[in-house]
């Protein structure tokens, strides 16, 4: 069985990437503040998370002032999804190979 | 290793974020249309109270153009969301829905101007209200708010009656819509 990918598995990294990759590919991003809304994260723990993400090269973070306002893009990698996908199906095997245990 | 149980939490998790995007999109894109449409109505609203001859024309042109703008929304909206908010299936459910709004206060019934009035922004939130079942009550609080000002209008309010519901129906859905924005 595949081994867990242990970037993403940490709970509140599974939420980021969850959100990123219900998104369609073409679509920009989600931003920091509509990240943080749905994550219910503070401001301190989804920014470290996110660096940790983009250190892996799971996620991209594009930094633009819109108006006078600073505004955080944070979008999912094509290595991100990949390994996304292959977090999810790993999950999915753990509970297959649960269900066919005597 | 995780066990099959914390695997599932995780898939769980996973399920309730996809679902929390989804909706957030939804309402991204509605969000447009209700102050889109609710600029119309109060345009609607705003002409029948001070030009009631041409009501009626107006309300057609209106109603084109709510149709029109809400087909550039979803196909402007849909390459960023992945979500179609108004394609031709529900172009033929608007027209179906508005075919049997006709029927009963033009065919079966013959309701006055103030009936009409009231008549059909209630008809329209009643489909906001069953669609909020399933897609976010924001829809069902926006829905009931904007019929329970009409009816006061129609009981209470005189001859204020256009510029009251111009207010209630064509504000409240200019109201909605940034509200949704934040939600």
């Amino acid at each position: 069985m595949a081994e867990l990918d242990e970037i993403i598995h940490q709970p509140l990294r599974l939420k980021i990437m969850a959100a990123l990759n219900a998104l369609p590919a073409a679509a920009p991003g989600l931003e920091f503040s509509r990240l943080k809304k749905l994550t219910g994260a503070t401001d301190g723990n989804l920014g470290a998370h996110i660096e940790t993400l983009a250190r892996a090269g799971y996620v991209a973070v594009e930094k633009a002032f819109v108006g006078k306002k600073p505004q955080t893009t944070v979008t999912a990698t094509a290595a991100g999804r990949g390994a996304f996908a292959r977090h999810v199906a790993t999950l999915q095997e753990i509970i297959a190979a649960s269900a066919r245990q005597p | 290793m995780i066990d099959s149980q914390q695997a599932s939490e995780a898939l769980a998790d996973i399920s309730e974020m996809t679902r929390r995007v989804r909706q957030s999109r939804i309402y991204n894109l509605a969000s447009l249309m209700l102050i889109m449409w609710g600029a119309l109505v109060f345009a609607g609203y705003l002409g029948s109270f001070l030009l009631p001859r041409y009501a009626g024309y107006l309300w057609a042109a209106l109603n084109l153009a709510g149709v029109a703008g809400s087909f550039a929304i979803s196909a402007f909206g849909y390459p960023k969301s992945g979500i179609r908010t108004f394609d031709v299936r529900m172009l033929i459910a608007f027209l179906l829905f508005f075919a049997f709004g006709f029927l009963c206060t033009s065919v079966l019934g013959h309701f006055t101007p103030r009936q009409m009035s009231t008549f059909w922004p209630i008809y329209f939130m009643l489909l906001y209200i069953i669609a909020g079942l399933w897609i976010g009550q924001a829809f069902v609080v926006i829905g009931l708010g904007i019929s329970a000002l009409a009816l006061v209008g129609f009981f209470l309010i005189g001859d204020w009656f256009d510029l009251w519901m111009a207010f209630v129906d064509g504000g409240g859905l200019m109201l909605g819509g940034l509200w949704m924005r934040r939600s």
